[in-house]
C-alpha cells in the first residue's frame, strides 16, 4: 500500500505564502467575489518542487476557457528551449531551428500526433493543438532531444514557482486540482484534490509527491556523443 | 559489384579500390546535392608522446600500443573529415574518413560510410536500417565522434581490436521500443546485421594477441606493412568464401543512465577455405560481448565490458583455433570540460595448434593500466595527457626477435585536437 498525498488545507504560515498573499493583494485586479488560491507543491522529503504543472478546474459550472495563445519552442544546442510547456486547448505552437544542425521533431502521443523536418534557416507553419493531453516531444536525430507540452483545457493553469508555489485569482467556489511533472512516479489521479474557494480572502493547498521523482537528464554529456 | 563494366573489358582497379572511388563519388554527388542541409567536421590530432613499447604492429612487430620506442616525438594521431547529409527527409548518408600516417594503401581511409533509412517512429516503435560500412553495436566507450572514446586516447582491448577488425560491410536493421516516450523510465532495442567481407578478421588477434591503442583500419585497409613479419599487411575485409556472417544483439536503457548491451557475431567463414589470388586464409570468428554503462548525475562515469570467443582456420583441413577473451572496467569522472578517467584491462589468447608441433603460436596473456586527463578547452580546442601501461606475456614475442615473453610496455602522450564544424 503507497501512502497516500497528504493534504494540508488551512495557513502553512510559510514566508513563501506570505510572499504570495502580499503579491495577490497588491495585483487584486478580479471581481469582487474573487480570491486568491496557492497550490504548493512538495516532493517527498519536503523539498518545494518547482515547475510543476498545476491546472484547476470549477466544479460548479464550465468556467470561463482560457484564450488560445501562440506560443514557441525553439531549439537551442540540440534541445528543445523550453523544455515544457502547458498551453491552452486550440493553442498553436511555432518550432524555430536556432541550431546549426538540422532536426525532425516529432510526437506520437495520442493527443497530437506529428512530423515536422527543421532544416537550417527554414521556417516552418506553426502546429495546432485541438486536444487537451500530454504531447512528449523528441528528434528523430538526436535521441536524447526530450521535451513536452501540456494542452488542457482548465481554465486557471500554470506553473510552480522556485518556492514550489503556484499562486491564481479564481472566483470563489468548489475546484479541483491536478498536478503533473514530466518525471512524476505518482499517479496523477492520486494528486487530483477538490477544495472550495469561501469566504477567506484566499484557500492553501499543499500536495506532498508520496514518491521521489526520477533522476533529472544528465546535463554535462556533450550532444555529440550517443546518449 | 561491376555490373556497369561491359563483359570481358579489363578491370582498371582493384575491386576494393573500384568499390570505394564508386562509394566515395556516390558520397560526393549526395554532399553536393544537399550540401545546405549536411552536417559536417574536421579535426586535426597532433600527439607528442613517449613509448618504451616494441615494434609497433604497423611496423611488423607485435607491440602492444600504437607506438613504439621510435616514435618517440612528435606525431600525428588523427586527421579527421566526416560529413552526414540528409537525403531526403527518411534517408541520411554518413561519411568518415581520416589519415593516420602509417603507410596503408591510401593516405586517406574511410572507417565509416553507410546510408541510413530513418524513418520517424510510430506509436512508441522505430526502425531503423543501416547499409555500407559501419560498427555493429557493441562498445559502450567508443561513444564519441568517429568512433572516438572520450574518456581515453587508447581505446581498451577490447575495442582496439574491433576497431582494428570488426567492421559491418553490408546491412544493419533495429527495432527500438521507445519506453520513455510512452510514459515508462526504459527503453529497449533488438539488433541484427548481415555482412561480408570478413573473411580477414582474427588474423591480428591470434597472431599480435590483444593492443590498446586507437588507430581503426580503414575500410578495405590494411594492418601493417606488406612484407613485414607477422602480419604482412594483412587486411581484414576480405570476400572469398561466399558466406555470409550476422550478429543480432540486444540493448536495454534505463532513462539516459544506464545502458546494458549484449551482441552475438559470427563471421561464418569457412575456415578450410584459402584465396588462391591473395594466398588470404578464411578466418572463422565468432564472439559474444555483454557491456554495463551507467552514468551519475554528478559526472560520475563506470562502464564494464566481456567480450570472449574463438577464430579458427583449417587450411588442408587442419583445425587451428585461437579463444580469446578480455575484459575492462572503466571509471571517470567529469569536473566541468575535465574528465579524468582510469580503466583497467585484462586479455588472453589461447591456442590450439595442431600436431605435430603443438607450438602455442599465438599465445598471450595480459593486463594493462591507463590514466587519462581530457581537457575540452572549447568546442574547438582539446587537450588530452594519457599514461598507458601494458603487462604482457606474449609466446610471440621472442619468436619475432623483439624480446622476452613477458615485458611491460609503457607509452605517454600529450594531444592537442583541433576541430572545425557545422555543429561546433
Amino acid at each position: 500500500m503507497r501512502p497516500p498525498a497528504r493534504v494540508h488545507r488551512g495557513v502553512p504560515g510559510t514566508r513563501q505564502l506570505a510572499a504570495a498573499l502580499l503579491l495577490a493583494a497588491l495585483t487584486r485586479v478580479g471581481p469582487a467575489l474573487a480570491a486568491t488560491l496557492v497550490i504548493s507543491v512538495q516532493s517527498p522529503d519536503g523539498h518545494a518542487l518547482a515547475g510543476a504543472v498545476v491546472t484547476a478546474r470549477p466544479l460548479d459550472g464550465p468556467g470561463k476557457r482560457p484564450p488560445p495563445v501562440r506560443a514557441i519552442v525553439d531549439q537551442v544546442d540540440r534541445a528543445f528551449a523550453p523544455d515544457l510547456l502547458v498551453i491552452p486547448v486550440g493553442s498553436t505552437v511555432e518550432f524555430p531551428n536556432s541550431d546549426s544542425v538540422s532536426h525532425q521533431i516529432y510526437s506520437f502521443s495520442p493527443t497530437k500526433r506529428f512530423k515536422l523536418p527543421l532544416y537550417r534557416g527554414k521556417p516552418y507553419p506553426p502546429v495546432q493543438f485541438d486536444q487537451a493531453g500530454v504531447v512528449t516531444l523528441g528528434c528523430n536525430i538526436h535521441d536524447d532531444m526530450l521535451a513536452y507540452l501540456v494542452v488542457t483545457d482548465a481554465p486557471y493553469f500554470g506553473r510552480t514557482d522556485k518556492s514550489g508555489a503556484w499562486v491564481a485569482e479564481v472566483p470563489r467556489g468548489r475546484y479541483r486540482v491536478s498536478i503533473w511533472h514530466p518525471r512524476m512516479r505518482d499517479a496523477e489521479t492520486d494528486l487530483e484534490r477538490e477544495l472550495t474557494v469561501g469566504d477567506a480572502d484566499h484557500a492553501v493547498l499543499t500536495l506532498h509527491l508520496a514518491k521521489a521523482l526520477l533522476p533529472a537528464p544528465i546535463t554535462y554529456r556533450p550532444h555529440s556523443w550517443d546518449y | 559489384m561491376l555490373e556497369g563494366r561491359p563483359a570481358g573489358a579489363p578491370r582498371a582497379l582493384p575491386v576494393p579500390a573500384a568499390r570505394c572511388c564508386r562509394a566515395a563519388c556516390l558520397a560526393l554527388l549526395a554532399f553536393g546535392a544537399s550540401a545546405r542541409a549536411a552536417d559536417w567536421e574536421a579535426s586535426l590530432d597532433m600527439r607528442l608522446l613517449y613509448s618504451d613499447a616494441y615494434r609497433s604492429f604497423m611496423d611488423g612487430g607485435i607491440g602492444t600500443t600504437r607506438f613504439d620506442r621510435n616514435d618517440t616525438g612528435l606525431r600525428l594521431g588523427r586527421a579527421r573529415l566526416a560529413f552526414s547529409a540528409p537525403l531526403g527527409e527518411l534517408w541520411s548518408m554518413h561519411f568518415d574518413a581520416s589519415a593516420w600516417d602509417d603507410k596503408d594503401r591510401s593516405p586517406v581511409g574511410v572507417t565509416e560510410a553507410y546510408l541510413q533509412f530513418r524513418p520517424y517512429p510510430f506509436s512508441g516503435y522505430r526502425l531503423r536500417i543501416k547499409a555500407g560500412a559501419f560498427y555493429p553495436p557493441v562498445s559502450l566507450e567508443n561513444r564519441a565522434a568517429g568512433w572516438e572514446s572520450p574518456y581515453t586516447l587508447s581505446y581498451s582491448a577490447i575495442n582496439t581490436w574491433l576497431g582494428v577488425e570488426v567492421r559491418t560491410l553490408g546491412v544493419e536493421a533495429q527495432l527500438d521500443w521507445l519506453g520513455r516516450r510512452t510514459g515508462h523510465s526504459f527503453d529497449l532495442s533488438a539488433t541484427g546485421g548481415a555482412f561480408g567481407w570478413n573473411e580477414g578478421a582474427g588474423v591480428v588477434v591470434a597472431s599480435d594477441g590483444f593492443m590498446l591503442h586507437d588507430r581503426q583500419t580503414p575500410v578495405f585497409g590494411r594492418v601493417g606493412q606488406p612484407g613485414a613479419a607477422l602480419l604482412n599487411g594483412v587486411g581484414p575485409f576480405l570476400e572469398f568464401d561466399g558466406h555470409v556472417g550476422a550478429y543480432a544483439g540486444l540493448e536495454a536503457r534505463y532513462l539516459d543512465r544506464v545502458v546494458l548491451r549484449v551482441l552475438r557475431y559470427e563471421n561464418r567463414a569457412d575456415p578450410t577455405v584459402v584465396d588462391f589470388v591473395s594466398g588470404a586464409i578464411a578466418w572463422d570468428t565468432r564472439f559474444s560481448s555483454a557491456g554495463l554503462r551507467v552514468e551519475s548525475e554528478t559526472g560520475w562515469t563506470g562502464i564494464v565490458q566481456w567480450l570472449g570467443g574463438e577464430t579458427a582456420i583449417a587450411p588442408g583441413g587442419q583445425l587451428s583455433s585461437w579463444p580469446f577473451r578480455a575484459e575492462f572496467a572503466l571509471l571517470s569522472k567529469r569536473f566541468g570540460r575535465h574528465t579524468l578517467s582510469a580503466r583497467y584491462d585484462h586479455f588472453r589468447v589461447d591456442s590450439n595448434s595442431p600436431p605435430p608441433d603443438f607450438e602455442p603460436y599465438g599465445r598471450q596473456r595480459g593486463q594493462a593500466f591507463t590514466a587519462a586527463w581530457l581537457f575540452e578547452a572549447s568546442s574547438h580546442w582539446r587537450f588530452a595527457l594519457e599514461w598507458l601501461a601494458v603487462r604482457s606475456h606474449s609466446y610471440n614475442r621472442p619468436e619475432n626477435l623483439q624480446g622476452p615473453p613477458l615485458a611491460t610496455e609503457t607509452q605517454i602522450q600529450l594531444a592537442v585536437r583541433y576541430a572545425l564544424g557545422s555543429g561546433l
